[in-house]
């Protein structure tokens, strides 16, 4: 107790600092954070509160904002990077021939693109998460580029960041910074993907115990062929506390000049075809013992905390696509003509402009909710955060494609136009950085986890069957079900959402109330044993992912509302309507994760899905089929 | 013995009253007809000896009454060294037009009904069909309602019936035409109709009732059967089926004179089984078990080890650093409530694992090692596990019934087609 108020009053110390920091360097360009970015040091607390039935407003409510300065300083940065990628570059040669051309390389170089979140001392550009977003967006217009910046620094160079020492970050960063080199992340293996326990690459102590000998393979490594820095992750004998030997992942800088590494020939995929993917080989690689990135044996939470942190920006940087697909499709709309009206003219071509917009408006308010999540002082772990907006992005990023594809009818499925392409790019965003699939179970049992430990003194009153307990938890299930009306303080007098949102604002209430109490039940029925309900987690998850959703977009609404921003109508009008449809698609969720519910088709799924895979077919009998 | 005499009592007794039967309502000479109109009442193990119950057994050589079967000419003339379809139908039409009457046409049915497997026809529709067109039309149709309230012309309802129960059967499905024919010859109302509507509603339930079907034609090749018996056996479809050793025909020169064919299957689940197996304890190879496929026998053996004792069974740990995106498992003190446990109280057996199955043409020790050896290759844990044979003397008495020598069992001579009534009559006085 003690230890976490002196680390708060640290915290607040360090805020103090930043501020005070800040304010004396007004005039430069690009204010520098000097925050070294950790993670899982502090608990932000909104998701995982949410899992309690409770709303926390702090960080959240106001929507975070940036200085003025910092916007002034990013928007002459954006003009011209925006030009650049408009007049520039050509995605159609880039996905055809299948390569960044060298000359776009360099500028994005002289951009300083290579650097945007390595400190100002290392060379880089040294941003705040939420200006790194802002980039992201702009980035996004070609994603072979935006794939391989990524795969760079989201998390080629992110474990230097993140746990270097100062030698290794003064030895590497400076070039990385300035794309002399490229890094890569090398971590999957054809036998490891999300497994780590299977990872098969070595490194052996030599006998001077001064350096490692590297032996193994890894694949679909993103900028294998560019980079000269790799990040490996393998595994290495420590010496167990108990005195056993283990095998122990950790995570080393490696070098191509250190020798015995190869590449494979790039990969041909269905999209971000610019980028360079490809097998990485080390044979008997020597890595010098000062460049273990963290500890030796610590190489898989080096590994976590870079996937966790990197996974933000895909937000911002979808809803830059979005915003010009936006633009493409309604150009097509309002000229092309049928039956002598305009597309534009027919409700259900504009209800797809809805829902881009819509789901453009979403992503965007939740991306930048969470960057200035992770901008707050004090290192906080938003990493669930993190996963719901990459989880809500792709998804929303593969279906909005796809309508756009639609509004275009033929002349979209052509490669003339760019919207084949896109969709073909838009596909990997649901797979890479943690399959969406797999992101929801961290989503759903991260928070599980904390509501359990917070709950385990009630539940286990609950399973001893103390009277008291019970009789209160019988009572509280009355009132709910007797018309309870949820308040936690959002539309209070004066509340925090604007009073044109509240509706929206008492139906989040709602849902985060029943949810609340959903999760209870669900502890109180599985117990620990809940990892195995893959089909209750997802559920989880999805309302979640909703719930966060709708708080971002209420936030963000509020506050365009109160601050006058233009056109703030209409996005009040966005808000509503996203939260109306969460709303009943979280009631409908919640009504499926009820035991006996009519919704609940857990049982038959599990049956259906069973008998399928006992024969590995589809066994149902031909339509035309006859037993005479 | 009182049990046995009493059996023989009442078989006498039944055939007399067939007898009876008979002589009251048919004029004709039908020894081989046995009616047993009120079914229920004879359906003894007497008559339940054999499942072709209502088609009359071949003529007994020691009845009294024997007469030469008729029109078995038919049939056996036009054998000239075939017997197909073909000659089938040669011989049915050709009794149509010997016989423009049709006399006897009901003694002929019974007697195409028995030779048909001989033929190969007994599951062609078109054949059943046909031989029900010899009865003649419109004849046997009740006219009045006193005629439809009892039997009409029961014999020949008897034989309509016997057409459809050879089909039920050999599965076969009635088709329009079959309900056309019954229509013309009994007329709707009628026991072979009744029969047919039962046969279109229950036979396309039943024909696909079994969830692991074995195919209608059983491959010749012993080889090919073993492959598809281990197969039948095995649920883990990836499973690998290994042909340890082909079968070399006895007259090829060699030392050995024979040498079987060796088949065997192991899944990767076994495999990895079988390299975690404690190599200090032996593992046995036990056999030979039968697997029945329609109405073949085959052997097949084990390789399988004891349970494990309790403290030897490592608990499989959660490793610590293991999932890169999500936790395994949740770090809380409380489980499952009992409300969610769907699990069913059953006492459960548990053996120990069997680690791969095969099948081989002879089922001595020999034989049987040279699997072993095969499957070192994949197993190489094996090598240095010992390896104890508990080989049955013999396959058990499950063959003596088995009228089909395809598989000799291993050391016990068959003890013969004592099919005889003594011989029944020895076992059901040891169960009861």
């Amino acid at each position: 107790m003690s230890g976490c108020r002196l680390f708060s009053l640290r915290a607040a110390a360090v805020a103090a600092a930043v501020t005070a920091a800040r304010a004396s360097r007004v005039p430069r360009v690009f204010t520098a954070t000097h925050r070294p970015l950790h993670t899982s040091l502090r608990s932000c607390s909104f998701a995982k509160e949410l899992f309690l039935g409770n709303i926390e407003q702090k960080g959240v409510f106001p929507f975070p904002e940036v200085s003025q300065d910092e916007l002034n300083e990013i928007n002459q940065f954006v003009g011209p990077l925006e030009r650049f990628f408009t007049e520039e570059v050509d995605s159609r040669k880039i996905d055809q021939e299948g390569k960044i051309p060298v000359d776009t390389l360099e500028k994005l170089k002289s951009l300083g693109l290579f650097g945007i979140q390595v400190p100002e001392e290392y060379g880089g550009l040294g941003l705040s998460n939420t200006m790194y977003a802002r980039l992201g967006e702009i980035i996004s217009m070609d994603c072979s580029i935006t794939v391989t910046l990524a795969a760079h620094q989201a998390i080629g160079l992110k474990g230097i960041i993140l746990v270097g020492t100062e030698e290794q970050k003064a030895k590497y960063l400076p070039k990385l910074a300035s794309g002399e080199h490229i890094a890569a992340f090398c971590l999957t293996e054809p036998a490891s993907g999300s497994d780590a326990a299977s990872i098969q690459t070595r490194a052996m102590l030599s006998e001077d115990k001064k350096y490692f000998v590297l032996n193994g393979s890894k694949v679909w490594i993103t900028n294998g062929g560019l980079a000269s820095i790799f990040t490996v992750f393998a595994k290495t004998q420590v010496v167990d506390s108990d005195g056993s030997i283990k095998d122990k992942i950790t995570a080393f800088i490696v070098e191509r000049d250190f020798g015995g590494i190869t590449n494979g020939k790039p990969e041909e995929k269905l999209g971000i075809r610019g980028s360079n993917t490809c097998e990485v080989h080390f044979e008997n690689t020597r890595v010098p013992v000062e460049n273990v990135l963290g500890e030796v044996g610590g190489g898989f939470k080096v590994a976590m905390n870079i996937l966790n942190s990197g996974r933000f920006s895909m937000g911002s940087a979808v809803s830059g696509m979005l915003k010009k697909l936006i633009e493409l499709t309604a150009e097509y709309a309002c000229t092309r003509k049928q039956f002598n009206r305009n597309l534009s003219e027919f409700g259900l071509i504009q209800e797809k402009f809805v829902l881009m917009a819509q789901k453009a408006y979403v992503m965007e308010s939740m991306a930048y909710l969470t960057a200035g999540m992770l901008d707050q002082p004090g290192f906080p772990d938003c990493s669930i955060e993190a996963a719901m907006v990459k989880v809500f992005s792709s998804e929303a990023a593969w279906q909005c494609v796809s309508e756009a594809l639609q509004i275009l009818g033929g002349s979209g499925y052509m490669k003339d136009y760019p919207y084949e392409r896109m969709l073909r790019d838009a596909r990997i965003l649901l797979i890479f950085e943690g399959t969406n699939e797999i992101l929801r179970l961290f989503i759903a049992l991260t928070g599980l986890q904390h509501a359990g430990r917070i709950l385990t003194s009630r539940i286990k009153e609950l399973k001893r069957g103390n009277v008291t307990t019970v009789l209160e938890t019988i009572g509280r299930r009355l009132r709910d079900s007797l018309s309870r009306t949820v308040d936690l303080g959002l539309t209070s007098k004066p509340g925090v959402v604007h009073p044109s949102l509240g509706d929206s604002a008492n139906k989040l209430e709602e849902n985060v109330y029943y949810f609340g109490r959903t999760v209870e039940t669900l502890l109180l029925r599985f117990g620990k044993t809940i990892v195995e309900e893959q089909l209750v987690l997802k559920r989880v998850a999805n309302i979640l992912i909703n719930l966060y959703a709708m708080t971002a977009v209420l936030s963000r609404a509020s506050r365009s509302i109160r601050t006058g921003l233009p056109n703030h109508d209409h996005e009040v009008m966005l808000a509503n309507m996203f939260c109306v449809e969460a709303y009943y698609q979280n009631l409908f969720s919640l009504s499926q994760l009820d035991k006996y519910s009519p919704e609940n088709l857990d049982e038959q799924v599990k049956k259906v899905s069973q008998q399928i895979l006992e024969k590995r077919a589809y066994i149902c009998a031909h339509p035309l089929d006859r037993t005479s | 013995m009182s049990w046995v005499q009493a059996r023989l009592l009442a078989k006498g007794l039944s055939r007399g009253w067939g007898g009876i039967c008979r002589t009251g309502l048919s004029e004709a000479p039908v020894a081989q007809v046995s009616l047993r109109a009120p079914r229920g009442l004879h359906c003894s193990a007497v008559t339940h000896k054999d499942d072709t119950w209502l088609i009359p057994q071949p003529s007994e050589p020691q009845k009294p009454n024997k007469v030469p079967v008729v029109h078995e000419e038919l049939f056996g003339s036009s054998a000239n060294g075939e017997r197909d379809k073909k000659s089938f139908t040669h011989a049915v039409r050709s009794f149509g037009e010997h016989n423009v009457r049709k006399r006897g046409h009901v003694d002929f049915i019974y007697l195409a009904l028995r030779k048909m497997p001989e033929f190969g026809v007994e599951r062609d529709l078109s054949v059943y069909n046909l031989l029900l067109d010899v009865f003649p039309k419109e004849v046997f149709r009740p006219r009045n309602f006193i005629q439809r309230i009892f039997v009409h012309y029961p014999r020949q309802q008897e034989c309509g019936l016997a057409v459809l129960d050879q089909m039920e059967r050999h599965g076969v499905m009635p088709d329009r035409e079959t309900e056309f024919l019954l229509i013309q010859i009994f007329g709707r109302h009628s026991y072979p109709m009744l029969k047919f509507l039962r046969m279109k509603l229950w036979l396309t339930r039943f024909k696909n009732i079994n969830p692991y079907p074995v195919p209608r034609d059983l491959p010749q090749d012993p080889l090919d059967l073993a492959k598809l018996s281990l197969r039948h056996m095995e649920p883990d479809l990836s499973a690998k089926v290994t042909v340890y050793q082909m079968s070399l025909p006895s007259d090829s020169t060699g030392i050995d004179p024979i040498q079987p064919h060796i088949v065997g299957i192991q899944s990767p689940d076994q495999q990895a089984a079988l390299a975690r197996h404690n190599p200090s304890k032996p593992v046995f190879v036990e056999g030979p078990f039968p697997l029945w496929l329609r109405n073949k026998c085959v052997y097949y053996h084990i390789l399988r080890a004891d349970l494990p004792s309790p403290e030897e069974e490592k608990v499989e740990e959660i490793p610590e650093e293991w999932n890169l995106y999500y936790p395994m498992q949740l770090d809380l003190e409380y489980s499952r409530s009992g409300w969610d446990n769907y699990e069913f109280d059953v006492d459960k057996v548990t053996e120990g694992p069997v680690f791969a199955m095969c099948m081989a043409g002879a089922h001595d020790q020999a034989t049987l090692v040279k699997w072993i050896q095969g499957l070192q290759e994949t197993n190489p844990t094996l090598a240095q596990v010992p390896v104890i044979f508990r080989l049955a003397r013999s396959t058990g008495e499950l063959l003596t019934i088995s009228r089909q020598e395809e598989q000799s069992p291993p050391h016990s001579p068959p003890k013969g087609q004592e099919e005889d009534e003594a011989f029944q009559a020895q076992q059901q006085q040891g169960q009861s």
